[in-house]
């Protein structure tokens, strides 16, 4: 395939990236399979012992795994939706970041789901799923619905991926020949013909048009689960709405996040500018205070209505010595943080932002946790004669290493794709684009981080 | 990291499996409750229920073999053995013509366990004189009255018993509704009127008992009778309300159902559809 001018240099630029792993991409791979090799045993001994040895009990039957599998698929809607509405707008600023935003979506939507078979426990009966459906269950909602998702999200991220994949297999890298060989397949025969790059176009907007409903609804089917129950904290028809919004708003930080360590990671700091930050931060304040409004007309109405359930649950997130502190956490961080930091232009500046959307992707998780434990330390039928850890839920180590293991198979992932593709899309750059001209928005660079010429 | 900042509360719990202590072996001591039920069929039910005192707790024990014998110690004979149930239960129905009564015309009845594991031996006995309770529906000017007689068995022939509390019960659907009570007369014989209108079942039939409770002399008796004498109620509910468990979806749900996921599967089709064309018309490698 002919490249152009811009597109050789980006190209340049990346090719040792995906041509050579690299002694700290190792290191820190090593040091992911570490964890997961942790979360190995955690699950051995799961498996072998029974769910005795995590913190669910009879009462608190979701946990740790719960809260992590809400947070994955959250995250993993922010790549759909905010590539998928940039995409159909035709804005051009997110040529640079729409890849890792669609890598988000893929990895995150294959971890989340694994923490529902960690915490569902009987692997011997996982096809009872697919063999005996309920239509009539969330439950089998929220399994066709991510089961949808994930597919449409690997044709988003493969569709966009085409045209690069034709480039690296015709670029001779010095690469084994097994991974050219798989270029050459992923690339589909992809020469840059006009009807090629038709087909491709039509299918981009049709993925484009389809997976932001399709996101939409499969995170308001997940809230479902929750909001079609008659538990106090849970039963709210408002909880999809908040779902999807917390979703997005969540999974625009962890892309901020991914932007910055990437932007340091590979010096693409000519792709990735100070401006990808401030709009994204804007982004990011429009939802934050979106997310604020639905959290603040969640608890004011649960509040004001004085159900004696209701108060029960509300009592325990407001009480200091029970989840008082976290509750106030999850806002701060999560709500107010991020509006003044971006609201100031003396904040409003990438490090900060990053360093509030790190903050803020914590108190979401925080927040996920808050909406599942409490609820179930709630329940409507008085509990007698039961031992105070049936009652109180608290992750054991085993949960904690199966959710870090979770965490570092997110980072492995990014790590591994990242030498498999380029972070920055070649073919997305047209001959008119001058990435250089972005550099001279120096306004809030440092000299050190200028990539010498 | 944030998650090695949570409380103590939300990690100080660790995996308590695997602490059980190995204690020394104790045998437990069972304690057998035994008892006879002389029904209106001149058969028996013998039923036992053994437990014991597990780590200060009274516990049913469940797999115990006990054998049943009927007559005195030197001409006893085995009835059954059977095992107890979940609930530490073992019963059996003892024939008439098993049944074996002594020069007094009492039966004596015996439940042993022999010992098993931590579980130490046990046995309890049972004597009653032979006796049976009768029991006969009457309808006289629409009042509903149950006449139960209580008759001795135990010289050979049948001889009234007077003076003589016997209760009334309904057959309900977790328990007996107990419906009232009556002093037998001179001929062995209390009446007791049955209130109308009670619940029965799609026919209307209501099972109606007369019982002697723990008599010192014959302990427990039994006879029962099916009678017609209740309003019939279905339980059987001819449409099911909206449920989770219900057999079928509503048709609103399939058809949202169906839309859905044709269309978002109907657009993926397309896209895989583009993707092949794309790949047929891949042009011919320029030659060098």
């Amino acid at each position: 395939m002919q490249l152009n001018s811009t597109q050789q240099k980006a190209f340049d630029y990346q090719r040792p990236v995906i041509e050579k792993f690299g002694r700290r991409a190792g290191l820190w791979s090593l040091f992911y399979l570490l964890w997961i090799i942790l979360g190995g045993y955690a699950l051995y001994l799961q498996i072998a012992k029974g769910h005795i040895v995590t913190g669910m009990r009879d009462n608190v039957v979701w946990g740790l795994y719960i809260a992590n599998f809400i947070f994955f698929i959250g995250i993993s809607y922010a790549g759909a939706v905010i590539s998928g509405i940039l995409h159909i707008l035709k804005v051009e600023w997110r040529k640079p970041i729409i890849r890792i935003a669609e890598m988000i979506t893929v990895i995150a939507t294959v971890i989340g789901p694994v923490f529902i078979l960690l915490c569902v426990g009987r692997f011997d009966r996982l096809h009872h799923l697919i063999i005996y459906p309920r239509l009539q269950s969330p439950i089998t909602w929220d399994v066709l619905a991510i089961s949808t998702y994930f597919i449409g999200s690997v044709l988003f991220l493969y569709l966009a991926l085409i045209k690069d994949f034709a480039i690296y297999r015709d670029a001779k890298l010095k690469i084994p020949k097994w991974r050219q060989r798989v270029y050459k397949f992923l690339a589909i025969g992809y020469r840059g013909t006009r009807s090629q790059k038709r087909h491709i176009t039509i299918s981009m907007n049709l993925m484009a048009v389809i997976i932001i409903p399709l996101a939409i609804i499969v995170h308001s089917v997940l809230s479902w689960i929750f909001g079609m129950t008659l538990r106090p904290g849970w039963h709210s028809t408002i909880f999809g709405p908040y779902f999807v919004l917390a979703a997005i708003y969540s999974g625009t930080g962890v892309l901020i996040m991914a932007m910055w360590v990437y932007r340091r990671m590979y010096k693409l700091y000519d792709y990735i500018t100070d401006k990808h930050f401030v709009y994204l931060g804007y982004i990011m304040l429009v939802l934050g205070a979106g997310y604020g409004y639905f959290t603040f007309s969640e608890y004011l109405t649960d509040w004001f209505g004085s159900e004696k359930w209701d108060n029960e649950v509300i009592s325990k997130i407001f009480n200091p010595a029970e989840y008082g502190w976290w509750f106030l956490f999850a806002n701060v961080a999560g709500i107010l943080l991020p509006i003044f930091i971006v609201a100031f232009p003396k904040t409003r500046k990438p490090n900060w932002i990053a360093l509030a959307s790190f903050f803020m992707v914590a108190a979401l998780w925080v927040k996920r946790y808050l909406i599942i434990v409490p609820t179930l330390e709630s329940p409507l039928l008085p509990m007698q004669d039961t031992r105070l850890e049936y009652v109180k839920y608290s992750p054991t180590w085993v949960e904690w290493a199966l959710t870090l293991a979770g965490i570092a198979t997110f980072f492995l992932f990014f790590t591994l794709m990242s030498k498999f593709v380029t972070i920055i899309p070649i073919s997305e750059f047209a001959e008119k684009e001058k990435p250089k001209e972005s550099i001279t928005e120096k306004v809030t660079k440092p000299e050190s981080e200028i990539i010498p010429a | 990291m944030i998650f090695f900042m949570m409380p103590g509360k939300m990690i100080a719990q660790t995996d308590s499996s695997g602490k059980a202590e190995v204690k020394e072996a104790t045998t437990y001591a069972p304690l057998i409750t035994f008892i006879s039920i002389q029904k209106n069929d001149n058969s028996v039910d013998l039923k036992t229920s053994v437990q014991a005192k597990i780590n200060g707790v009274l516990t049913k024990l469940p797999g115990l073999k006990i054998e049943f014998t009927v007559g005195s110690d030197s001409s006893a004979k085995k009835l059954a053995e059977v095992l107890t149930d979940s609930k530490g239960a073992a019963v059996f129905n003892c024939k008439p013509d098993q049944l074996v009564t002594d020069a007094e015309g009492k039966l004596n009845f015996k439940a042993s366990f022999a010992g098993k594991d931590s579980i130490e031996a046990a046995e309890e006995v049972v004597t009653v004189k032979r006796a049976r309770l009768e029991i006969t529906p009457v309808k006289e000017d629409s009042v509903l009255t149950v006449k139960a007689k209580l008759v001795d068995l135990s010289t050979g022939t049948e001889t009234p018993v007077p003076e003589t509390d016997l209760g009334i019960f309904v057959n309900r659907m977790f328990s007996t509704l107990k419906l009232g009570e009556g002093k037998t007369d001179e001929a062995g014989e209390a009446s007791i009127e049955i209130p109308k209108n009670l619940p029965g079942d799609e026919k209307g039939n209501l099972t109606l008992i007369a019982r002697l409770d723990e008599n010192e002399i014959y302990g427990n008796l039994e006879a029962s009778v099916v009678q017609q004498w209740g309003t019939p109620v279905s339980y059987v509910l001819k449409e099911l309300p909206r449920a989770l468990w219900s057999p079928h979806p509503p048709i609103w749900m399939l058809v949202t159902f169906a839309i859905l996921m044709s269309v978002v599967w109907g657009h993926y089709l397309v896209i895989i559809i583009q993707l092949f064309r794309l790949r047929k018309e891949e042009p011919e490698p320029e030659p060098n």
